[in-house]
């Protein structure tokens, strides 16, 4: 059951109220959008964290070395969520990343991995192809309170090191569906 | 010189396929927090972890 807000063709808005405290918004055509009462959060577009990032300088790593990217600018970041390279939503639910790396030396591996909490959950990318750069995406499932996501790379070469070009290096995520 | 580098000085044994992330048995990691690179984890099957003493004399 629910209060129930219509927007009619023949009598303009109606409306029907129980006790569930569960809103219901319907159109003519009998289009529903409905806000739960107790559980659960309806998101607009003004508090769906997104954000999208890049290095500022060219980053320096070990061979063989998983080694956390840093992106110190913010291209947005709509809900305060991106801070230190690390992107902690204080919303939860299901968030889709993209991490893109490209090295500006010449490696012969390059790894891309997303990692939650301080571990490894994805490998985004392992190329060993010449010029070794790209990236990936994923879907993970964030608490939005204590969870937290990070970008790892690792290089194979000699003195290798990430390019910062914000168009070849990049961390972006957004809100696919609240929980 | 970096820790893959001194590790590699102390056992010329081991090879790439050691530092693999997948296959390998030795893992490195730099959080860039400042504190630079470590060893995640080492479970080489016959050498031993080099102690910290160890390997700021390389």
């Amino acid at each position: 059951m629910a209060s129930i807000i219509t927007a009619t063709t023949t009598s303009g808005l109606t409306h029907s109220a129980d006790n569930s405290g569960v809103l219901q918004l319907a159109s003519g055509t009998g289009n529903l959008v409905t806000i739960p009462s107790v559980t659960g959060t309806a998101m607009v577009s003004g508090n769906m964290p997104a954000f999208s990032a890049y290095p500022s300088s060219n980053q320096s790593v070990t061979t063989a070395t998983s080694t956390k990217i840093l992106f110190q600018t913010e291209v947005f970041d709509t809900n305060n969520n991106f801070a230190s390279s690390t992107f902690t939503p204080t919303v939860a639910g299901y968030y889709q990343f993209n991490a893109y790396l490209s090295p500006n030396t010449s490696v012969t591996r390059i790894l891309v991995m997303l990692y939650k909490n301080g571990s490894r959950v994805n490998i985004l990318l392992d190329g060993t192809s010449v010029p070794a750069t790209g990236g990936g995406g994923t879907i993970l499932y964030l608490n939005g309170t204590t969870d937290y996501v990070e970008v790892y790379g690792r290089l194979d070469g000699s003195s290798p090191a990430f390019n910062s070009a914000s168009d070849s290096t990049y961390f972006s995520g957004f809100l696919v569906r609240a929980a | 010189m970096t820790l893959y580098e001194k590790i590699k000085q102390i056992y010329p044994s081991l090879t790439d396929a050691d530092f693999d992330l997948f296959k390998g048995t030795i893992e490195l990691q730099n959080d860039s927090d400042g504190k630079g690179d470590y060893i995640k984890f080492w479970n080489h099957p016959t050498l031993k972890q080099p102690t910290q003493e160890e390997l700021d004399a390389v």
